[in-house]
């Protein structure tokens, strides 16, 4: 069983945290990465940059462009996730835009996750149909769990159709919105949080986007198995100590 | 299917072989060879992977030829083993292992190579490794029993087409990639032979090629709609929509009249006697820059903001770069009375300071794109933002034929008004629908969609596509994409793209905003890729000279774009007879400052 469907079985609400690789500096990936998994997190997406990320706002923008003017690429990432397994084990998700990977060829790609031990792809960008009858061969082959996006303006139909091709988890994005714009959930998520929790889908569902703290943590996790905070983490890290106090970052949102 | 031409010696040869766009084009590293390749490998097109041919060669002269040549893919010839192409596999290149075929094959050897190599080559079993000049028996590939792809090789010559086209409905085929052709296509070893190279290819596309989007929004392998989830319901309204919309007979009755009554079509075709003189050929310019607001890009803004309006939509969100579609959009928000938000990078607002007080004067907001390089492309993505955050009552008005399906093929089909006129416009004049010729500046490429799309399938309708070389396509101060250009997604669109080899999108140059985009509409990296139409890049410097040269000629001050097209006569000749139209996009009214600037006028 791949590591992420491992983890979902788990009794427990999770917490996932994205971060941006190569930021604030370009040998930093490991040491998030490390840094997450001793502080409890349960999963961590690894964003590979992208110098046109359409989904995001200001705060992952800005931290995708210093990585790559500190030279992050596929190639970098590979090798500095390459020792990766030997100490790390709580599942690993890269998340990116579709263009690098395409370039990269998208069946080498997959073959060095497999061979790094990433356990699955979000690509916001790879539309479900594209995958399906394009590429789930090849992610299957390589043992990749590939996760799908869905918002409140979709449909049930689509999301039935989106949770039917999925395999471990569906990213339920909290409104309408890029990536770091919202703070505070109102009425309007929650009857959507609730209406999709009522339709009983075959995969659980991780909320992400506007989740920034203790309070946002624990409204998401009342409705889905789990929240992902990506813009406030990085903010965090940011901060010249934010590194070396990751822990105090976690526990702010767990307690 | 893929087309792979190998064993190139001549440099000139290879520059003829490139404009035929094939996908790869092989150079043989084997002195043995006839076709040895001895020399250096000019210019041509990124999406042309580069190929290096090997047989038993030592590692370390692989990895050196790579480099040299910056080659994109090796194909390896001899017995090289499953070890040494998983040493290849750090230099980041495609590998295509080579196994010979005889009347029967063995497939159990193809195993160990499955996870070392991209692709798998088929060819004759021979004398020589390779280039033995007759085909094997290809029914035995339908014991195939992998899924990697794999290109066919061996013998593979014109006579072959009908073999071709059985074998592509076989079970056989399922997994083929390419075809590798060579020997059959020569006039002497490694010299191809070019005009049947063209029609080969000609007859392999032919019966299927067709130049309009499909009905899942490609054109040949462009196009689709790569977009966030959030995007897909605005997209997919607009998809489910569009052709009903644009197909109502109330729709048709307001845009026709706007575009009379408002926009000043039809826009005159004027034969331009002393240009004509001057190169000795027919030259007729399709006069665009007479629309109101100074370009065609109004015929586009016109259809869609009656399209929002059917949809319900009363908030407008467009990116400009010059600030011409910005301006085309805000003209159409006021006609209209809807809010309009115009995104524009932050460099172009300060050197495009007329359009952006323009827009304002016409009631719209202007936003600084403040990411990325702060140029059209930024201003693009944050225009995808905005409808991102805004799914429900915005309608984004793209300026050009790109961004996902059904941009492309809505924004083409309102500019096909600039072609459905010249059809008629030239038959009064010449007596014929037809000119010899159609030529256009391609920035995304809406007036040149516009300029071809009555004349996409007539046959005898050259067309000619004209990119911005900015200080020349090598400078690296470029934004000729067809050239530079690999395919890829930008804008939520598959197309040719400038990027880096790792997939980010740089970029690009041209004196002129309006043609300095990264990328080119998927129509057009469809009309590249079949050779449908010939693309060519102008300088800065011969566009400013052309346009320069038309304001003395006929007394038109030229949009610097326009003047791009302008700029081929100087490169190639035409005959006495031929009638060549050439759109003239837009005036240039909006370009004073930089010909000023220049001429130092
Ligand atoms: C006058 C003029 N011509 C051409 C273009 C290039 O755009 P397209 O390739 O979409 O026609 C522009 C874009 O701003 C323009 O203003």
């Amino acid at each position: 069983m791949n590591r992420i469907q491992t983890k979902l079985r788990e009794d427990k609400k999770l917490l996932s945290i994205y971060f941006t690789a190569g930021y604030p500096n370009i040998d930093d990936t490991v040491t998030i990465i490390k840094g997450l998994e001793k502080n409890g997190v349960d999963m961590i997406e690894i964003g590979l940059p992208f110098s046109d990320p359409l989904a995001d706002g200001p705060t992952i923008q800005a931290s995708s462009t210093q990585a790559l003017k500190n030279g992050m690429t596929t190639e970098v990432l590979f090798n500095q996730l390459k020792d990766i397994r030997k100490t790390v084990n709580i599942p690993l998700i890269i998340m990116g835009y579709f263009n690098p990977m395409f370039q990269y060829g998208v069946e080498t790609f997959c073959k060095k996750c497999q061979d790094i031990g990433i356990d699955g792809l979000i690509i916001p960008d790879l539309p479900v149909d594209v995958y399906h009858e394009e590429y789930q061969a090849v992610f299957e082959k390589y043992g990749l769990i590939n996760v799908f996006l869905i918002t409140p303006q979709t449909s049930d139909e689509r999301i039935r159709y989106i949770d039917s091709i999925s395999n471990g988890f569906i990213y339920m994005v909290s409104s309408a919105s890029t990536t770091g714009t919202q703070s505070g959930f109102g009425e309007e998520q929650t009857n959507y949080f609730e209406r999709i929790g009522s339709m009983k889908l075959k995969n659980p569902q991780i909320i992400g986007f506007g989740i920034s703290n203790n309070e946002t943590f624990s409204q998401a996790t009342q409705h889905a198995k789990g929240a992902i905070i990506g813009s406030a983490f990085v903010k965090y890290v940011t901060n010249a100590d934010g590194i070396k106090t990751i822990g105090s970052f976690v526990k702010s949102i767990l307690n | 299917m893929k087309l792979k031409i190998c064993g190139m010696k001549y440099q000139e040869n290879m520059t003829q072989v490139a404009t035929l766009q094939p996908d790869y084009l092989g150079f043989i590293f084997y002195d043995k060879s006839a076709r040895n390749f001895d020399t250096s490998i000019p210019q041509i097109s990124n999406s042309i992977k580069k190929t290096g041919v090997f047989v038993n060669e030592d590692l370390d002269n692989v990895i050196q030829k790579i480099n040299t040549f910056n080659l994109q893919a090796v194909q390896l010839h001899g017995e090289e083993s499953p070890e040494y192409c998983k040493k290849l596999e750090s230099q980041n290149i495609e590998i295509i292992k080579v196994f010979s075929i005889k009347d029967e094959f063995n497939f159990e050897v193809l195993k160990p190579y499955e996870n070392v190599c991209d692709y798998f080559l088929f060819d004759t079993k021979g004398k020589l490794p390779g280039g033995n000049g007759y085909t094997f028996n290809w029914s035995v590939l339908n014991n195939y029993p992998s899924t990697k792809s794999f290109f066919l090789s061996g013998g593979i010559g014109l006579e072959r087409i009908e073999d071709i086209k059985k074998f592509q409905q076989s079970k056989a085929s399922k997994y083929c990639y390419a075809l590798d052709v060579n020997s059959k296509f020569e006039i002497e070893p490694g010299l191809k032979n070019i005009s049947i190279l063209k029609e080969f290819k000609n007859k392999l596309s032919n019966n299927i090629m067709n130049y309009n989007v499909d009905e899942k929004g490609y054109y040949g392998e462009f196009g689709g709609a790569f977009i966030p989830e959030m995007l897909y319901p605005n997209v997919e309204e607009l998809r489910q929509n569009y052709l009903k919309i644009m197909a109502e007979p109330d729709f048709k009755k307001e845009f026709d009249k706007l575009l009379k009554d408002y926009v000043g079509r039809p826009s005159p075709l004027y034969f331009a006697k002393r240009l004509s003189e001057k190169y000795n050929t027919k030259v007729y310019l399709k006069r665009e820059d007479l629309n109101h607001t100074g370009a065609h890009k109004i015929n586009n803004t016109i259809g869609q903001i009656l399209m929002a309006k059917r949809l319900g939509k009363h908030r407008i969100i467009a990116e400009t770069g010059a600030g011409q579609h910005g301006v085309a959009t805000a003209t159409v928000c006021a006609l209209m009375g809807l809010e309009c938000i115009v995104y524009m990078g932050e460099i172009d607002i300060a050197r495009q300071a007329p359009n952006v007080a323009r827009m304002k004067m016409l009631g719209a907001k202007v936003v600084p794109a403040l990411s990325g390089s702060r140029t059209l492309k930024d201003a693009t993505n944050e225009a995808i933002r905005d409808w991102i955050n805004n799914p429900v009552d915005t309608h984004y008005i793209i300026g050009s034929a790109i961004g996902p399906h059904p941009y492309p093929d809505m924004v083409t089909k309102f500019q096909a008004v600039i072609s459905e006129e010249i059809k008629w416009q030239l038959k009064e004049q010449e007596g014929r629908e037809n000119p010899d010729y159609v030529v256009a500046c391609i920035g995304g490429g809406s007036n040149a969609a516009g300029t071809y799309y009555h004349y996409l399938h007539e046959k005898d309708v050259n067309i000619i596509a004209v990119e911005a070389a900015g200080l020349g396509v090598g400078s690296g101060e470029s934004a000729a994409t067809s050239v530079l250009g690999k395919e890829g997604i930008i804008h939520g669109c598959k197309t040719l793209l400038m990027q880096t080899n790792d997939g980010q999108i740089t970029e690009p140059y041209s004196i002129s905003a309006g043609l300095d985009y990264p990328g080119v509409g998927p129509m057009h990296a469809h009309l590249c890729k079949t050779g449908r139409a010939e693309f060519m890049a102008v300088t800065d410097n011969d566009a400013m000279n052309a346009g320069l040269d038309l304001c003395k000629l006929e007394g038109i001050i030229p949009a610097i774009e326009s003047s791009h097209a302008l700029a081929i006569f100087e490169q190639r000749t035409f005959k006495p007879e031929d009638v060549v139209v050439v759109s003239l996009s837009g005036r240039g009214d909006k370009d004073l400052n930089n010909y000023i600037e220049y001429f130092e006028i």
